[in-house]
């Protein structure tokens, strides 16, 4: 018995690594839709995330320079975004696709000379723990000090927006930036930081698959995880430990399937690949179906442009 | 400490318009002011200027004899300058308290303190930890005031604050206000209203088409006076006969209508009965949010509900969608001009085709007659005197007062036997709001219906044949417009009873 439920451990270590992207990603654009813009770069953040990481830790042979690196790319895409639909008023929606497909392109062919490479082992933590613990040490120890960052962060986000004055501004300002600017508050600084945070955090998530999950280049190695992460801001309406419990559904739900397939369950692949999409939406969808939080929680004025009178 | 606010040569220009044109005023605590003025005069941009929202062209603003930058409105709080929007600048999905504090250097402990004694003081009732947006209009006003008082300021500025509040709401900003005025703030009071002037305000100066064109003491001035220097012309005052229509036939009926709704910001109807009569104009009074928005949906049929039934000229219409209703003659005229009656990028005779009807012929095979169309606009735009007879002109381009001529002429030009109209003069000055009076009180000489639902009781008193009131969504009984009085309608509003 013993085995079995070290082996549930296991599965379980496994489904919290592959949910860490769509964590990191998904805490760092509900920050920035909270300040009320709307970024569907992710996908192409995270992908520039990891080859910049990846090629970083090619280049450099340096694992803390290839994750800094990685968060600083996504941060100056970001810019791109923010200079664009703050300082140039464009449509967030149209610039955001925008820099999706920019992002998956540009990493096309930055990678083109990092294919094959093999990558460098990530240093994971307390692995002695792993090991002699049954069931809880697989659980709890052996991973990247990304993946704990990543499990606290939602807390630390709820906590942010919740009490501090800072995410009181940012709620604020996703709320009514009109209302907002007559306050005194810079909106457009508001919103840009809000953008670099987010944009950092998707490069983040970019770097754990290319340094940690699946540690190579390949070309659209996110494979639509930022769309993933994007969806499950919305679903989780808002709320950072929702995103939480959203991401671990589906990373549950994709490894399961996984498994159910190997084992040679007779259903249609497709059906149970299909699977995770639509279990994570509809838990969402009913764990967040109190409207009035909904309305609480929703950024009123999200991906509506803002002008400041003159 | 005597506070001195002195503003000298303002002027602003917007393309195409002299928003202000060298204003120069003096005020000094102690006192209450008046800005009067038109939609357009240039109220709002001159207290924009002052809490530093817009900078003007030229000009200098003068605080106790000091020259005073104000280029973002945290200059005007680091002046004391504190600034009650017409449209409330709060947060809606944040609390009370949050929305005090995001403003505010004092820690969360010091402030609660300090706001309940604000509370204490000036007799103010509001739960600190709930939403915004579950406040009445007359408690949002509250919190901005607040807001502003928490700054200790030396001026304190109103732009038009009743024009969301009822009768007794009004008398209790009142009471505030003079209290303040006492306290040692100056405070400046921008309005349209002439009646609030003078039980107000112990000055009053009145602004047209940018230009202060008056200033004066209040004692020395009637209603009459006021509104012929703001308007620049002698107007006629208008008064509506009260008929009887005892023994007219019944056009509408509507029974045990019940409403329940998901959304939080909406109010739910409960058990509305009301019957109108041919030739009768029923006035629905009321502070906005109790339920106005929902029988209006419901009426015009953006909202079908199960189970009620609205008899029209005998025939059953409560599971119709707007358009059907419009074939059997009904019309309606939404609150929201921009957002729900007409769309502001397009041009006037797209707006006009958008309520296209069955004997219209506006499109033939799919295809749009534009020829048709415009010259049925261009038919709107004269009978209804709206001031273009542009119809390739983009709506948005066109003033309130002349957008809701537009929409009140499209809706009228079929000759409907019921117009249902929501707060239809609603922002729009002294010319227009006249204007549409009139034409509201010639269908009814006409023999058609109308259903006045409207915050402003001065309107319905003068243009409604009975009255009722809505209040968290009931109706109160519905009453005789003579019988009816802006006191009594203040008492129901506000929730009371009478007799």
């Amino acid at each position: 018995m013993s085995f079995d439920l070290n082996f549930i451990g296991i599965l379980i270590g496994a489904i919290m690594a592959s949910s860490v992207p769509l964590i990191l990603a998904a805490s760092g654009e509900l920050i920035t839709e909270r300040s009320g813009v709307l970024n569907l770069g992710v996908e192409g953040m995270m992908i520039i995330g990891a080859i910049s990481g990846f090629a970083l830790m090619v280049v450099t042979d340096n694992l803390f320079f290839a994750v800094v690196g990685s968060m600083l790319s996504g941060l100056i895409l970001s810019l791109i975004f923010g200079l664009l639909t703050q300082s140039l008023l464009t449509n967030h929606v149209a610039t955001g696709l925008a820099l999706t497909i920019f992002g998956i392109g540009m990493s096309a062919m930055i990678g083109k000379n990092f294919v094959g490479i093999p990558g460098k082992e990530f240093p994971l933590l307390f692995l002695n723990l792993k090991e002699s613990i049954p069931f809880l040490g697989p659980i709890f120890f052996g991973h990247s000090i990304i993946l704990y960052f990543a499990f606290g962060l939602p807390f630390l986000t709820n906590y942010f927006l919740k009490k501090t004055k800072t995410g009181l501004i940012i709620r604020a300002v996703g709320d009514s930036p009109t209302s907002a600017s007559n306050q005194g508050i810079n909106v457009t600084l508001v919103r840009y930081s809000c953008i670099l945070y987010g944009g950092a955090m998707c490069g983040l998530a970019g770097a754990y698959l290319s340094l940690i999950y699946t540690p190579q280049w390949i070309e659209n190695m996110t494979g639509g995880r930022g769309w993933i992460a994007l969806a499950l801001v919305v679903f989780a309406t808002w709320s950072p430990i929702k995103v939480l419990i959203g991401a671990l559904i589906f990373g549950g739900i994709t490894i399961l399937q996984l498994h159910m397939q190997a084992v040679g369950l007779r259903i249609p692949v497709q059906l149970l690949s299909a699977l995770p999409y639509i279990m994570t939406i509809i838990v969402l969808v009913v764990i967040s179906r109190d409207s009035r939080k909904i309305k609480l929680n929703t950024p009123t004025s999200l991906g509506q442009i803002f002008y400041k009178e003159k | 400490m005597n506070t001195k606010l002195k503003v000298s040569e303002i002027s602003k220009i917007y393309p195409g318009c002299i928003a202000n044109d060298k204003v120069s005023l003096e005020f000094g605590s102690g006192k209450i002011y008046a800005l009067l003025g038109e939609n357009g005069a240039g109220k709002s941009t001159l207290v924009k200027i002052l809490s530093g929202v817009v900078k003007p062209d030229s000009g200098e603003v003068f605080l106790n004899n000091e020259s005073i930058k104000l280029n973002s409105p945290l200059d005007a709080k680091k002046n004391n300058i504190g600034m009650v929007f017409q449209h409330f600048n709060l947060f809606e999905t944040l609390s009370v308290f949050e929305n005090l504090s995001i403003d505010s250097d004092n820690k969360d402990e010091d402030l609660r303190v300090l706001v309940n004694d604000i509370l204490k003081k000036y007799n103010f009732k509001i739960d600190l930890d709930i939403p915004v947006l579950n406040l009445s209009a007359g408690q949002k006003q509250k919190v901005e005031i607040i807001r502003c008082l928490i700054r200790n300021p030396k001026v304190l500025i109103m732009d038009e604050p009743t024009s969301v509040l009822t009768e007794q709401e009004t008398d209790d900003l009142f009471i505030s206000l003079k209290q303040f005025s006492k306290d040692g703030i100056l405070i400046i009071y921008i309005t349209h209203k002439l009646k609030e002037v003078l039980s107000l305000c112990d000055e009053v100066a009145v602004m047209r088409k940018g230009k202060v064109v008056s200033v004066s003491n209040t004692i020395n001035e009637k209603i009459e006076s006021l509104a012929n220097k703001m308007v620049g012309e002698n107007l006629n005052t208008i008064k509506k006969k009260i008929n009887n229509f005892k023994d007219s036939e019944e056009i509408l009926k509507v029974s045990n209508l019940n409403f329940k709704s998901d959304d939080p910001y909406e109010t739910n109807l409960k058990d509305l009965n009301l019957s109108l009569k041919k030739g009768e104009c029923l006035g629905i009074a009321g502070i906005s949010g109790n339920g106005q928005n929902e029988l209006f949906q419901i009426l015009s049929g953006e909202i079908i509900t199960e189970g009620t039934s609205i008899m029209f000229r005998n025939k059953e219409i409560g599971k119709l969608n707007p358009r059907e209703r419009r074939e059997y003659l009904m019309a309606f005229s939404p609150e929201d001009r921009i957002s729900q009656a007409a769309v502001p990028e397009l041009k006037i005779y797209e707006n006009v085709a958008l309520n296209n009807f069955k004997s219209s012929n506006f499109f033939e095979k799919g295809l749009v007659n534009e020829k048709k169309i415009k010259e049925h606009s261009k038919k709107i735009l004269s009978n209804f005197s709206v001031n273009t007879d542009n119809v390739e002109l983009k709506s948005q381009f066109l003033s309130g007062g002349n957008l809701q001529k537009l929409i009140i002429g499209r809706e009228l030009i079929t000759s409907p036997e019921l117009l249902v109209c929501f707060n239809p003069t609603w922002g729009l000055d002294v010319g227009a709001i006249n204007y549409i009076h009139e034409t509201l009180i010639q269908i009814n000489e006409q023999g058609k219906s109308s259903i006045l639902i409207s915050t402003d009781n001065d309107e319905l008193l003068k243009l409604s044949d009975r009255i009722c009131v809505i209040y968290k969504g009931k109706l109160s009984k519905i009453m005789n417009a003579d019988t009816v009085t802006a006191e009594k309608l203040g008492i129901l509003m506000g929730g009371g009873s009478i007799d």
